[in-house]
Order: structure tokens, then C-alpha cells, then sequence
């Protein structure tokens, strides 16, 4: 760059102001980092934005794509084909599937924030011995890998294990194909970072506010679901999205503790599974079921995240 | 319905004792004040009360029932917290009418009582309002509206001036006492100002170290004072205390001397003693003349002024080497004084002056136990120390 820089000559500015372009641009930066750091902050949203957003876009791509085409793709689609978003429906019951998945996801994220409500209560508030060993148990549990439990958990579901009590000896109920043997799993998984993320904020709500409710009326549970909950609400919602998100994504127990039949409560996995045939692999309707299978939940976290955000920033307690 | 009894009640907490077999006797419409020292088992004593903690001993009686064992919701009180304590989630009205809509009145009656309250406590126009929207003192006000619209027969309160600035806080006093004659309940007071107990209250309960102390009229802590303790937190500034001993001819330390009888107080000469004597009775020699009963004149040397307006504070030294202990928090300094004169006294920083105390406001305590032995030596000074000394003793 020296090389650039003319020779000072007689009447000739300051050298520093005789640099090349980069010279400049450092130069500047050095005195205005400001735009430096927008620079860098536009830079690194473009980086996010494509990662998160380029899946998107491919699955939109397969999915206008008729599946005849599919082959060799670039970036754009190979035709426009927007009645694959119909055949998906006609070929496999995709709508039933999703409801099997609202269902289970509801269910679970109810049961998780009541016993992690319960659970955040008594570790947040409450001071009695071992409560450091049993959170510790707890984080323990979280960390087993879910293949850990599924044979034991899949010999129970399904009706092979008996428990004898004395004389009597009772088989536990053949659950496969119902619910219960994805919502019992899911919440014992999910409940661990529900009761952390409960209990951080359940332990904030000053002890008055409690004692209050308590001296107003309420007992101890009526004071957590009436006054401690709904200050808690971002936490609360935090909580229930992030539960609700993680089961309607599960795989494992999704697609173990069913024969992946619409009416067996298989949810949205296995519905987009259900479109491999024998003979063809409709990779267009798998993606538009993919596309439809996403859309509800990305609504969910863009409501549900305007509402975290406002509930953090308004810092709902003083005192 | 509004008498509260606590019997025998203790509170351990692991290895820490709280409250230490407390026998209290509140009656119905009494303002009561538990007074006492941070820590003291005070707030303790009256979450017991409340329900919000079981007593590990004893019993609790509100009206005929005992309630040791029964939820807060179920004892008829309603409480008043220090930091206020409103539901950051709901209007004033909510806020006000939280207990009642939990019990299920009806619609109208809410308005009713809550429109009532709200009047009492002058919060009219600021129902729809958030707590967050109020200032200290009228969400101060807010809770007791909410203490006061469900009718309940006890009020406890938890030092609910304490987060008030110093104005605020004198004027939600007389607010206070103003809100207890119109209702006429029972208010169970905590607080550790001193002046507040001494200014609100129907009676004082004195509380140290989780034990009952004295529970008398606030008068009758601040002129008998049971015991050590008592004497020296009723008060401010606080009771001047001097170690010394019994004699025969009366009290004696190392400065300050003052005759009696011990035979008629019932001491044996060698008792050692305390004395107290509060600034306020303390008399300059010119003074002498409103004394009634005066000790022997006293020499001092005046070391710190402290002119409050209505009343200087002034400091007196007794020896040349007095000096103030910062690590002494029990107040006896047998080298010092304090002394309360008029505004207008003609006075100096370190000024030779002789002093005399008022023979009659004199308090003398056993040193071992801290137990109050008079209050008070009622004869003339008899400068040859014979016998005929009489002393006014209670308790």
C-alpha cells in the first residue's frame, strides 16, 4: 500500500490522509467503530437469517417441485405445482396427524407446567433438607439419553410387565397405540428444564406478595396459581413453549410407542413417513407436509415470543 | 372476638430460638405495639398470630377459638406488610377486593365494601389505577383498605410505615390512630421505633432476644421501665446507665453518687447496681430550684452540643479521660452524661458546669439480673444519710 501512496510532496496534505481505500476504511472504523459494529451486526443476522431460514425455503422448493423433477435441483423450483399442498391431504390424513400432535403437545405441556409449578414452588420457595440432592437428581434424570429408558418403558407400555403384590399379580395395561405411552415419557423428559426455568422464577416473587394472598385467603396452592403463577407469566410461557415445541418435534417415542397410524395417536413424524410407498418416494409431498407440519408452531413462537419479550421488559415486579 | 391470647408459645428454628415462651394478653379494640430490636422475634410473634408460621410450642387463641394449627385464611386477621406487599397484577380494585371475591360475595356487596374502604382511606378516583402507577403512601393506603374491607377482628401490621419517608411516615401515623378510633378493632402493631410504639399504642409489648420483657401503657415503659433492657430502648435519646454499687449510704460509682436508704429499697449494701437516669432529669445547678429532690450537685465538663430546636442535647464529661467506647453498644458509661436543657440555656462546648439530678426520677437495676429495683428515691436528701430515706418501688 506504500506503493500507492504518493510521495509527500511540497504542499501535499497529511500523509495519513494519502492512503489507499483500506487504509481509509480502518481509519475511519478506528474513529467511528459504531458503524463497525452495525456493519458487523447486519453481517451476522444475514449469516443466521440464511441458516435458519435456507431449509425453508429448500422444502418450499421440493415441494412446488413436481416429484417427476425432482432431481439435480438449484436453487429455484422446477415448475410451480401448488396443488401438491391438496394431494398431501388426499393421499394421507396429514390433518388427523396433526391433531394427534396439538394433542399431545397440549397435553403434555399441561401436565409439565402443573407438576413443574408444584416442583418450581417447593424448590423456589421452600427451604427443607436434601432440596440440594433432590435438584441435583433431578438435572441427573435430565441428562440420561431417552434410549436409556425406551425398552423398560416400552416392556411396561405394552403390557409385558407384571407386578405381584403377594397373591395377586397385575399386568400393567397394554398402552400401545394410545397416548399415554408418548405424554408419560415426554413429561418425565420435559420436566426437568420446565421445573429450572419455574423455579429461578417462582424463587424471585417476594415472600410477601405469598403471604399476603395467604393472610387474604387462599392456601398455599391458591396463592402460587393465583398470584405466584401469573407474575411468573413469562416464565410460565417460556416454559410451556419451549415443552410444547419439544414434543411436537420428538422423534423416539413418536415413532416407537405406535404403529404410525392416524388413529393410533402417531403424530406429524409419522405422517410424513407414511408417504414413502412401496414403489415411490414422494419427496414433493413430503416436503409440503413438512411445511404444514412447521407453520403452527413457527405462528406459536412468534406470538409467544412477542408476549415473553414484553413480559421480560416489563419488569412485572418491584419489590 | 377481637382478643387475641398467646400461651407458652415458642418458635425454634433449627438451633435458633425465635420467640421464647411468649404469654401475651391482647384485648378486643387494643392497640398493641411489639417493639423491639432487629431480630428480636417480633415479626415472628406476629406471623405466629397470623398463621403464616406454626409456633414449634404453645397456643393461640383468637376470640374463644384457638388457632395454633389453622391456615391464615381461616383466623379472621388481615395484615399489613412492610413492603406493602399488593398484587403487582391487579388494579386497586382487585387488589382490594382480592379477599373478598376469594370468599365469594356477591357482586354488589364487593362494591359496596370495597367503595367503603376505598372511602375510609381516601383512595376515591384511583380504583382503576396499578400499584405501579401509586406512590409509597397511597399504596400504603391501598393495603390497609384491603386489611380493613373484609372486617376482620384483628389487624396486624408489620412495620407498614417502615419504607416511608420520615414525613410521609408521621402523617400515615396519625392516619393510623384516626383509622383505629373510627373502626375500633384490635391492631397488633410491630415495629422497632420506639417512638412510633410509644406515640400509636394503647400498650406497649417490649420484645428482646424472643422474650416478652414488659407489656404495659407506654407511659408506664417509658417512667417504669422493668427492667435494663427496657429502659434503654424506651426512649430517645436513650437513659444515661452507670455501673455502681450499693452502699450504706445509697448508690455509688465512680463519678456520680446518690443517697438512700438500701434498706428501704430492700437492697443489701454491696448489691451492685445500675443506674438510669434519662437526659431529661437531668439539672443544671441554676436549675436546681425545679427540682424537688435533687442528688448532689454533680461536676462536668460539657463536651458535645446537640441543639434540636426545641431542646439541646448536651454531652457532659465527668472525668478528664472520658472518652466513648465505640464498642460498648450497652450503654452504661460511668464517665459520661447526657442532659437534656432548654433551648435558650446559655451554654458551651467545653464549659466547666455542676449538675444535679432528679433524685426522684432516679432508676436503679440490679446489674446481675437487669431486673428493676426502683423507680425513684422520694425523700428530701438527707445530708447525713439517716435512716427515714423512703423509696417509691414498683413492681
Amino acid at each position: 500500500m506504500a506503493s500507492e501512496t504518493p510521495g509527500a510532496g511540497i504542499g501535499s496534505d497529511d500523509p495519513d490522509t494519502e492512503q489507499g481505500p483500506l487504509g481509509r476504511w480502518v481509519d475511519s472504523a478506528i474513529k467511528n467503530p459504531d458503524r463497525v459494529y452495525r456493519a458487523m451486526f447486519y453481517v451476522a443476522m444475514l449469516f443466521f437469517l440464511v441458516t435458519t431460514l435456507f431449509p425453508f425455503y429448500w422444502l418450499l422448493v421440493l415441494a412446488l417441485t413436481p416429484n417427476n423433477l425432482i432431481a439435480n435441483m438449484g436453487l429455484v423450483p422446477k415448475g410451480f405445482n401448488p396443488e401438491v399442498f391438496i394431494a398431501m391431504f388426499e393421499r394421507v390424513p396429514f390433518h388427523l396427524y396433526m391433531f394427534n400432535s396439538f394433542v399431545l403437545g397440549i397435553t403434555t405441556t399441561v401436565l409439565v407446567l402443573l407438576i413443574a409449578s408444584l416442583a418450581g414452588y417447593v424448590f423456589g420457595r421452600l427451604r427443607f433438607p436434601g432440596k440440594g440432592v433432590l435438584m441435583l437428581g433431578i438435572l441427573a434424570i435430565s441428562y440420561f439419553p431417552p434410549a436409556a429408558f425406551l425398552i423398560p418403558l416400552f416392556e411396561l407400555f405394552t403390557g409385558n410387565t407384571a407386578i405381584s403384590i403377594g397373591m395377586v399379580t397385575i399386568s400393567t395395561p397394554d398402552l400401545f397405540n394410545t397416548p399415554a405411552p408418548m405424554v408419560f415419557p415426554f413429561s418425565a423428559l420435559f420436566l426437568p428444564l420446565s421445573i429450572f426455568i419455574l423455579t429461578t422464577f417462582y424463587g424471585q416473587i417476594p415472600d410477601g406478595l405469598e403471604d399476603a394472598a395467604r393472610v387474604e385467603g387462599t392456601t398455599r396452592l391458591g396463592a402460587l396459581f393465583r398470584v405466584i403463577v401469573p407474575l411468573s407469566a413469562p416464565g410460565v410461557a417460556t416454559a410451556g413453549v419451549l415443552t410444547f415445541i419439544s414434543v411436537y418435534n420428538e422423534f423416539f417415542f413418536s415413532f416407537l410407542m405406535n404403529n404410525g397410524e392416524a388413529d393410533s395417536w402417531a403424530p406429524i413424524v409419522a405422517g410424513i413417513l407414511k408417504y414413502q410407498g412401496q414403489f415411490d418416494t414422494p419427496y414433493n409431498l413430503m416436503a409440503a407436509a413438512s411445511i404444514v407440519g412447521v407453520l403452527p408452531v413457527a405462528i406459536l413462537v412468534i406470538i409467544a415470543q412477542e408476549r415473553i419479550v414484553s413480559g421480560l421488559t416489563a419488569g412485572a415486579l418491584k419489590e | 372476638m377481637g382478643d387475641v391470647t398467646l400461651e407458652h408459645v415458642s418458635k425454634h428454628y433449627d438451633d435458633v430460638t425465635a420467640v421464647d415462651d411468649m404469654n401475651l394478653d391482647i384485648e378486643d379494640g387494643e392497640f398493641i405495639c411489639l417493639v423491639g430490636p432487629s431480630g428480636c422475634g417480633k415479626s415472628t410473634t406476629m406471623e405466629m398470630i397470623a398463621g403464616l408460621t406454626i409456633p414449634s410450642e404453645g397456643k393461640v387463641f383468637i376470640g374463644d377459638r384457638e388457632v395454633t394449627n389453622l391456615p391464615p385464611k381461616d383466623r379472621g386477621v388481615a395484615m399489613v406488610f412492610q413492603n406493602i406487599a399488593l398484587f403487582p397484577h391487579m388494579d386497586v380494585y382487585d387488589n382490594i377486593s382480592f379477599g373478598l371475591r376469594l370468599r365469594n360475595y356477591d357482586k354488589e356487596e364487593i362494591e359496596r365494601r370495597v367503595e367503603r374502604a376505598a372511602e375510609i382511606v381516601q383512595l376515591q378516583g384511583m380504583l382503576e389505577r396499578m400499584p405501579d402507577e401509586m406512590s409509597g403512601g397511597q399504596r400504603q393506603r391501598v393495603a390497609i383498605a384491603r386489611a380493613i374491607v373484609r372486617n376482620p377482628g384483628v389487624f396486624l401490621m408489620d412495620e407498614p410505615l417502615a419504607n416511608l419517608d420520615a414525613k410521609l411516615r408521621v402523617h400515615m401515623r396519625t392516619e393510623l390512630q384516626r383509622l383505629h378510633k373510627e373502626l375500633d378493632t384490635t391492631i397488633i402493631y410491630v415495629t422497632h421505633d420506639q417512638a412510633e410504639a410509644m406515640t400509636m399504642s394503647d400498650r406497649i409489648a417490649v420484645i428482646d432476644s424472643g422474650q416478652l420483657q414488659q407489656i404495659d401503657p407506654p407511659l408506664v415503659c417509658y417512667n417504669e421501665p422493668a427492667n435494663l433492657f427496657v429502659a434503654g430502648f424506651i426512649g430517645s435519646p436513650s437513659m444515661n446507665f452507670l455501673d455502681g454499687e450499693v452502699t450504706a449510704d445509697g448508690f455509688s460509682s465512680t463519678n456520680i453518687d446518690v443517697e438512700f436508704d438500701p434498706a428501704d429499697l430492700g437492697i443489701e449494701a454491696g448489691t451492685d447496681v445500675t443506674m438510669g437516669i434519662r437526659p431529661e432529669d437531668v439539672y443544671l445547678v441554676d436549675d436546681e430550684a425545679l427540682v424537688s429532690n435533687p442528688s448532689r450537685r454533680i461536676d462536668a465538663v460539657t463536651d458535645v452540643l446537640e441543639p434540636m430546636g426545641d431542646e439541646i442535647f448536651v454531652y457532659l464529661k465527668l472525668s478528664e479521660s472520658a472518652e466513648t467506647d465505640l464498642e460498648d453498644t450497652s450503654g452504661v458509661a460511668n464517665d459520661q452524661l447526657l442532659m437534656s436543657v432548654a433551648p435558650d440555656t446559655d451554654i458551651e462546648e467545653d464549659e466547666d458546669v455542676t449538675v444535679v439530678l432528679d433524685r426522684s426520677r432516679v432508676h436503679l437495676f440490679d446489674t446481675a439480673t437487669g431486673e428493676a429495683i426502683s423507680h425513684g428515691i422520694e425523700t428530701a436528701v438527707q445530708t447525713s444519710g439517716a435512716p427515714g430515706t423512703e423509696a417509691e418501688s414498683d413492681d
